[in-house]
């Protein structure tokens, strides 16, 4: 009895004790989105008070679903994301090999792979921006020069080349963060996971596709997380590289969400479009570590 | 659901609370204080000042404090439209961009300006239409910006008459030998620019985007001809490089000022700098003229898109008739022609342009500058201009680079316009005037 009762009040005083951490958590995470949520059922155009802020239920939902600009932004993040980040693993997961290795320089090697990731991405951005602008550019130049191009290409009037700088600029900023994290990965392998294939006659192909690969796989799966998110919400290196043109063609849902909600400040539709973004990534979010997860458990056993 | 939303203005008012505290502490009970928010940099900055003090000399019971706004347009835009939410009163002045007024006017941000009878008559006729809404005068024309078409005189033997003789000489220029890269450059990247410059080749065929009775026309056969002979300049002619369609003003600038383009649509900014031969090829070189019609349509005629800053009354303002005092002095034609001497704007009133003085401080023969002007038209006076032109813009653009035909392209330009009339109730709004564009 006496000890429920001592239980029972430290359980009281635990919840006291967090508290304050819930209060903060409600009030800079739950607070807001509510907020949104609750926005994004009204009429709310701030240039046009005359309009009222009437309630008006799911009517921006509505229109989201019948917004031809929202499905085409929609399919470019998608493009997006899974172009990036599979080059990002892929050419990521090579660096991170060469980095396992056991060479002079390697903690130089390590620190110096990471410099692009530390670059702010406006500034990247701006710089494949210089790199890729006008018919005298860079990249121009160096293509003429090698022969890949009759003469220089304008690159960003064109949908699939406004791509190119875009994806390459991710690529290059992204791909040393993901190396890195997988090369962490690799670290917790047991090395005499290796030895023990190497003496059973396995040859290097062997060891990655049925030792480093699926010991790899929380690793991956993180990576994977991390970079799908920050993929979905792609926002400043493609507004400085294409402002989301040719048209709207390389227009990701952050773009024309930050268009709605802080150029026209269409707060209610905005706030709407914000919301299903917010729904998809947590979607994706919850598929990653409930789907993958348990598949990934299985595999371990 | 109000409170709410008031509460996200909070930060904004509490730093127009402290500002007010700062202003109550310094001034005295029969004071009557305005505040002015408008460009205030540089050597405009110093202008705004001078004039500003010099008033305050004038007007011994009004002090006036200069209030910093972003100079970027789209920012201080932004800024406005919260602060006026959120019903603040200062700055009692705004300073407005050509296309803001109708939209302001509308949401009732700004006073009409009739009951100070204002002397409308004494400026350019399309700087006060671009400020008139449902009939009523907004906002009081500061200074204008126009669109010119520039020319090499070492290149092109005289002005243009038609667009036609233009895309031929521009031509025969790039062919010969020595000749410059380019024949015509203009601002082609998706953003307000390129509205300006279709505007131009619109109203050079005799197209507009919606017409008195607040119809959308802009995929009427003229705007497609107009759009057409644009993507003939990319595609047909080649005279205007592909390196337009990510090009704003002074991408612009710096071709024509290397020499590397015989014609080139522009403001009116330019001229200063390339008429300085430390850092311009050009200077000497190059003369202006108004943007020329079409040769091939009848009810084509030479049309510049107009830009500038206006001056408004914030409605929310406790000293009004102080604020119109101001806007009315600063608009005066000594303070007009004072600020085309010191920073080159070019004044609203057409009696200026008649002023030798005005001579020295606008590096371009009067002449010209007039008629541009006189020729100017504004962009669709509509409270919904910014949404609409977003529209355009994508549309416009999306022909250029060859995503659509200029036919659909305009098409749905068109359809997407009229819903979001529809969307935003403008059909009574707009049938209450029979302005705009």
């Amino acid at each position: 009895m006496r000890r429920i009762s001592r239980l029972r009040s430290e359980a009281r005083l635990g919840w006291a004790l967090v508290s304050p951490a819930l209060g903060v958590i409600a009030l800079i995470a739950i607070f807001p989105l509510g907020w949104t949520f609750w926005e994004s059922l009204h009429l709310h155009e701030l240039r046009m008070p005359w309009l009222g802020q009437p309630f008006v239920g799911l009517a921006n939902y509505a229109e989201i679903a019948k917004d031809p600009r929202f499905w085409a932004a929609l399919g470019h993040t998608v493009f997006f994301t899974v172009v990036s980040i599979s080059l990002e693993l892929l050419i990521g997961l090579f660096l991170a090999l060469a980095m396992n290795r056991v060479f002079r320089g390697r903690g130089f090697v390590r620190a110096a792979v990471l410099v692009p990731w530390a670059i702010p991405t406006v500034v990247a951005a701006l710089l494949w921006r210089f790199i890729f602008e006008s018919q005298g550019g860079i990249a121009n130049a160096l293509l003429v020069e090698a022969g890949i191009l009759n003469q220089p290409m304008v690159w960003f009037i064109e949908t699939a080349t406004a791509w190119v700088p875009v994806i390459l600029a991710d690529v290059w900023k992204t791909t040393p963060f993901v190396a890195l994290l997988l090369l962490a990965g690799l670290q917790n392998i047991d090395l005499s996971l290796y030895e023990a294939a190497a003496v059973d006659g396995a040859n290097a192909w062997w060891q990655l596709r049925h030792i480093t690969l699926p010991l790899l796989k929380p690793a991956i799966l993180v990576t994977l997380i991390f970079r799908t998110l920050d993929g979905f919400r792609v926002f400043d290196l493609i507004y400085v590289l294409t402002g989301g043109g040719p048209g709207t063609s390389t227009e990701p849902v952050a773009l024309y969400t930050f268009n709605a909600l802080l150029q026209n400040l269409r707060f209610g539709y905005g706030s709407a479009l914000s919301v299903v973004i917010f729904a998809i990534t947590f979607g994706l979010a919850l598929l990653y570590v409930k789907g993958l997860g348990v598949r990934l458990g299985g595999d371990e056993a | 659901m109000r409170d709410l939303v008031s509460l996200s203005y909070l930060p904004i008012v509490l730093a127009v609370a402290v500002l007010l505290g700062a202003c109550a502490r310094t001034s005295n009970k029969n004071e009557t204080v305005l505040t002015f928010s408008g460009s205030a940099l540089g050597a405009e900055g110093t202008l705004v000042q001078k004039q500003l003090k010099r008033f305050m000399v004038l007007n011994p019971g009004i002090r006036v404090e200069l209030q910093r706004t972003p100079d970027d347009a789209s920012q201080r835009h932004q800024l406005y439209v919260q602060w006026l939410n959120a019903r603040v009163g200062n700055p009692s002045i705004l300073q407005l961009d050509v296309v803001w007024t109708p939209e302001f006017a509308a949401a009732g941000w700004v006073l009409p300006l009739s009951r100070y009878g204002p002397s409308s008559g004494d400026f350019f006729p399309a700087t006060i239409e671009a400020n008139t809404w449902a009939g009523k005068l907004y906002a009081l024309p500061w200074f204008a910006d126009v669109g010119l078409l520039y020319r090499r005189t070492d290149l092109i033997s005289g002005e243009p008459k038609t667009l036609e003789e233009m895309v031929a000489s521009a031509h025969g220029a790039m062919s010969r030998r020595g000749g410059p890269r380019y024949g015509i450059v203009w601002q082609g990247a998706r953003y307000e620019g390129l509205i300006t410059g279709f505007v131009e080749y619109l109203g050079a065929f005799g197209g507009r985007i919606i017409d008195d009775k607040g119809e959308v026309v802009v995929n009427r056969p003229e705007a497609v001809r107009a759009l057409e002979f644009m993507r003939d300049e990319l595609y047909g002619s080649h005279v205007a490089p592909l390196d337009v369609l990510t090009w704003h003003e002074e991408e612009a600038r710096f071709a024509f000022q290397n020499g590397n383009a015989a014609f080139m649509r522009n403001w009116p900014y330019p001229v200063a700098a390339m008429s300085d031969t430390a850092q311009s090829k050009v200077a000497g070189k190059f003369a202006v003229s108004p943007i020329p019609k079409s040769g091939t349509a009848p009810a084509g005629h030479s049309t510049a898109a107009l830009g500038g800053a206006q001056l408004a009354i914030n409605a929310y303002s406790e000293h009004p008739n102080a604020a119109y005092k101001l806007i009315a002095y600063l608009t005066a034609p000594e303070q007009m022609l004072e600020r085309a001497q010191a920073v080159g704007q070019y004044p609203t009133r057409p009696a200026l342009y008649d002023d030798p003085r005005l001579k020295t401080a606008i590096a371009i023969p009067l002449d010209d500058a007039r008629r541009a002007i006189e020729s100017a038209t504004p962009r669709p006076v509509t409270p919904i201009y910014t949404e609409l032109s977003e529209i355009l813009q994508i549309e416009l653009h999306r022909a250029l680079v060859r995503q659509a035909e200029p036919r659909d392209a305009l098409n749905s330009a068109a359809a997407r316009i009229n819903t979001l009339i529809d969307r935003t109730g403008m059909r009574k709004l707009m049938s209450q005037t029979s302005r705009g564009q």
